[in-house]
């Protein structure tokens, strides 16, 4: 039988089936194969896939958490590490944030009847149509200038004999300023996806566990939570990838010291020199944890979940 | 002292009352069963009972503590609900060891309780699948299960069976009746079933549009329905209404209707003075209803047979008095044929006669 179908596939079939192959290996490949070459060869062009191999370019990128001497270079203005622990940072908390409020707002805004109730599950997804570049200048402006603690202050002046630094202590160059924007972008988006899955956990479960004993807490931690993982995981798939991507927001609002690595990607490029095979050593490098991250999550991601709980 | 008491039960959806003030005392260990239609309220009074759903007005007593204001897990009871409510995530053994693992009880008597409920429901072998790879009528144990595993005072079931297929239906049902000289707790049960409520309760409460219509043991509910609701709900095939007037001729008299006339005997007659008028509705069972050919006119009733519904051993003809639909109950190897008209002879013991006005029985 599945041999009869394979044969009698009209050969357009394939030549679309390789087309969308090559669309989305394309790149990545490209990017691979470039970051193991010199940038003489990725610029000259000719070459293709026969060239020389080098780590080089792996060597510039990381040059800050290399254990040795690198020959090439004399000095490291490539951050990598500290990008990257920036990046994790960011990313991970931000994700972890939104999903702990997202599915408790999505929660009260499923099962709870309040006032403005239809209002706010309306309107959260419309937050989320505004492009990040809208936000831009005024959270700019806020996170320098309105969210501050003055310097002479205790708390700014404690912060600022800890941690060094000049000026007022302010949200912008902060961890918890880009988090804070992160979860405010990506808040609706994960609300609406988990209210999606809240509203398929048979209401009767709930009561069930409430005849059981269970507090409204235990309710939700023992009997809804372990029923929407699957909307857990993908939300938090969509959430840390946005997070670890996101360029525009995190340039504006991060500092020398809390960069991203997206940010720091575009940091060798000036106006006499592109460093393109560091740039993809660096694209290369920045592929690796949201892949690791969605292999794992997407595991999560089992349909049927509440199979089995009701009739029907 | 009654375990749990109604007072006044009250439940109001904005300004729609779906029930009115309901009244009921429920004693230790008996099992009582909620019956009626749909949309009678029944659900809604256990869920209130249960803690599931607010009350409006009124108030619920267990063990003389008025309980409509406390949350369901202060008020000990333990539910079995319609679509099993089994935790999907969790396997049979910790679905039904839920509550006592939220009770922080110490692992031993955890899984001694768990080992001696499962073998009581033949779930030994399955304690460690997940619900959705048992069938129907194990789910439906499991979710008995997990209410034995609690020591509570009472069980509420809301309709347990009906989402179970007709035989595994009669075969749980059983099951339920043996389970329930075992456990000897008080138990709630609600059904839309008057089968189920016949073989199980100790008491019956008809519930019908809010209102309890009567309540008593199941023979009571059969031999006296209280009114001409009870007498339509309770009995398969249901019971026989014949819109009658009480005449007079001589001494002489007779329950007569339309295609229909018959003769009162004494009992009948002191019965009849009870009526608030002449106009009353006559109730006959359809297994009181005796297949007769040679009985006088007086004391039988002619139907044209319509449709024979063969179900075994007996069988239930449809018929036809004169346009007034009647159901007969009768030996399957009686011999009729379709279009038949056929005499039937009437147990003036065993009619029931309601108040056309009231729907309320007379005598």
């Amino acid at each position: 039988m599945a041999a009869s179908t394979e044969k009698s596939q009209h050969p357009a079939f394939y030549a679309v089936v390789v087309m969308l192959v090559i669309m989305a290996v394309g790149p990545i490949a490209l990017m691979f194969i470039n970051s193991f070459k010199f940038d003489v060869d990725i610029i000259s062009g000719t070459s293709g896939l026969l060239f020389m191999p080098t780590i080089q370019n792996y060597e510039t990128a990381l040059c800050d958490i290399l254990p040795y001497e690198i020959d090439h270079l004399d000095f490291c203005a490539l951050k990598f590490g500290g990008a990257f622990m920036n990046s994790l940072i960011i990313a991970l908390v931000s994700t972890v944030l939104t999903l702990v409020i997202g599915c408790m707002a999505a929660y009260a805004l499923v099962r709870f009847k309040f006032m403005g109730r239809d209002t706010v599950s309306g309107t959260t997804l419309m937050v989320r149509m505004v492009p990040p570049a809208v936000l831009l200048v005024p959270v700019f402006g806020l996170w320098n200038n309105e969210f501050c603690i003055s310097k002479s202050s205790f708390l700014g002046g404690l912060i600022r004999d800890t941690f060094g630094g000049r000026g007022d202590v302010c949200l912008a160059g902060t961890h918890s300023g880009i988090i804070l924007i992160y979860i405010a972008m990506n808040l609706p988006f994960v609300i609406w996806i988990l209210q999606s899955f809240i509203v398929q956990v048979p209401r009767q479960l709930e009561e069930a566990a409430r005849m059981d004993g269970a507090g409204p807490f235990q309710v939700f931690f023992k009997v809804v939570l372990p029923l929407i993982k699957p909307g857990l995981a993908a939300a938090a798939i969509f959430t840390f990838r946005i997070a670890w991507n996101e360029y525009l927001l995190a340039s504006a609002l991060s500092d020398r010291d809390t960069k991203t690595v997206p940010i720091l990607i575009v940091n060798n490029m000036s106006e006499f020199n592109v460093e393109w095979g560091v740039i993809m050593a660096t694209g290369v490098l920045l592929a690796i944890p949201p892949i690791i991250f969605t292999l794992f999550a997407s595991r999560q991601i089992i349909t049927g979940m509440t199979a089995g709980a009701v009739k029907g | 002292m009654p375990k749990i008491k109604l007072e006044n039960l009250t439940k109001r959806y904005g300004s729609l009352e779906v029930l009115h003030s309901i009244n009921l005392e429920m004693e230790d260990a008996e099992f009582t069963v909620l019956v009626g239609p749909s949309g009678c309220g029944k659900s809604t009074t256990l869920r209130m009972i249960a803690g599931l759903e607010s009350v409006s007005s009124g108030e619920i007593f267990i063990d003389d503590r008025a309980v409509s204001r406390l949350e369901p897990k202060e008020r000990d009871l333990a539910m079995v609900f319609q679509d099993y409510a089994l935790y999907p995530h969790m396997d049979v053994a910790k679905n039904m060891s839920f509550a006592l693992r939220l009770q922080k009880r110490p692992k031993k008597e955890i899984e001694d309780k768990i080992q001696e409920v499962s073998e009581m429901l033949g779930l030994t072998d399955y304690l460690h699948r997940k619900p959705a790879e048992l069938s129907g009528g194990q789910r439906q144990r499991v979710a008995m299960g997990r209410a034995l595993t609690r020591n509570s005072s009472t069980f509420l079931f809301d309709e347990p069976l009906s989402n179970l297929d007709a035989k595994l239906r009669t075969q749980m049902r059983a099951e339920l009746a043996m389970l329930r000289q075992r456990v000897q707790k008080n138990m709630i049960y609600v059904t839309h079933d008057q089968i189920e409520a016949m073989t199980l309760a100790d008491k019956i409460v008809v519930m019908h549009s809010g209102h309890i219509q009567q309540q008593g043991t199941p023979e009571e509910l059969f031999k006296k329905p209280a009114n001409k609701f009870v007498a339509g709900f309770l009995g398969t095939p249901p019971m026989n209404f014949l819109d009658t007037t009480i005449t007079q001729s001589g001494d002489q008299h007779y329950l007569e209707g339309n295609g229909f006339r018959l003769l009162c005997d004494h009992t009948t007659e002191k019965r009849l003075s009870f009526a608030d008028s002449k106009e009353i509705v006559l109730g006959i069972r359809p297994s009181d209803l005796y297949f007769d050919s040679d009985a006088p006119a007086e004391s039988a009733i002619d139907i044209n047979v319509v449709l024979s519904e063969y179900i075994g051993a007996q069988s239930v003809l449809i018929g036809d008095c004169n346009g007034q639909k009647l159901m007969v109950e009768l030996k399957s190897e009686t011999p009729i044929a379709l279009g038949q008209t056929l005499r039937f002879r009437v147990n003036l013991d065993a009619i029931h006669i309601f108040s056309k006005s009231t729907e309320l029985a007379i005598g």
